[in-house]
């Protein structure tokens, strides 16, 4: 399995552990009519980021450990198109995301719905980024 | 409709069983770019094709060719 291929699922992981917790418990709490606090949500927020943040630390460590020569390659040809069609489309996804919850969320919620709402569509376009990038990869190119 | 075949695995054999890495190193890109160049699921450039030509020493129509299908 090519390294950045790798790389990508360690993110892709890293990113559905760290925010599948912080927004399922965004979304109890809503559903329980239990609001959390902005320190509370901050609190999680950085915890959230910090599991996220060692999973991909731990991870990288690992394949520069059991890859050590893949990991130092640089980006060849293949790679470059891979990477740029997956930003390009994730692109969009965001583009499309951001507008709606600018355009639409002021009239339906505010604060932290907002935010949380921004927030899930950069994971969305995240999300669609690193599964184009494994696509690609698993695809040929 | 068609596709894009090519002889890279044979040239590798004939040249000695050059490994995939070392004609990757070679020609500027990865192992697994080779892989895939050789398995028919990437198209390189015509740059690659013209460095994987070159490491041969043959012209571009003895490692790539075109294969009409319907």
């Amino acid at each position: 399995m090519p390294y950045r291929e790798k790389i990508a699922w360690l993110s892709l992981g890293a990113m559905i552990i760290a925010y599948g917790i912080y927004f399922t418990f965004v979304i109890v709490a809503s559903l329980n009519n239990k609001p959390i606090t902005d320190l509370t949500t901050l609190i999680l927020f950085t915890e959230i980021v910090a599991i996220q943040v060692a999973i991909l630390i731990v991870g990288h460590l690992y394949f520069r450990f059991k890859t050590p020569i893949d990991a130092k390659a640089k980006m060849d040809e293949r790679d470059r198109a891979i990477s740029q069609n997956s930003m390009s489309v994730a692109y969009y996804v965001l583009m499309a995301g951001i507008i709606m919850v600018g355009i639409v969320l002021p009239f339906l919620g505010t604060g932290w719905k907002i935010v949380n709402s921004a927030l899930f569509m950069i994971v969305i376009a995240e999300f669609v980024q690193y599964s184009l990038v494994i696509w690609g990869y698993r695809k040929g190119a | 409709m068609g596709k894009i075949t090519n002889n890279i695995r044979t040239l590798r054999f004939m040249n000695g069983e050059m490994s995939q890495g070392e004609l990757g190193e070679k020609v500027g890109v990865t192992r697994q770019t080779i892989a895939a160049i050789e398995t028919g699921k990437y198209s390189p450039s015509l740059e690659v094709a013209f460095k994987i030509a070159g490491v041969f020493n043959v012209t571009l129509l003895e490692v790539f060719g075109w294969e009409i299908s319907n």
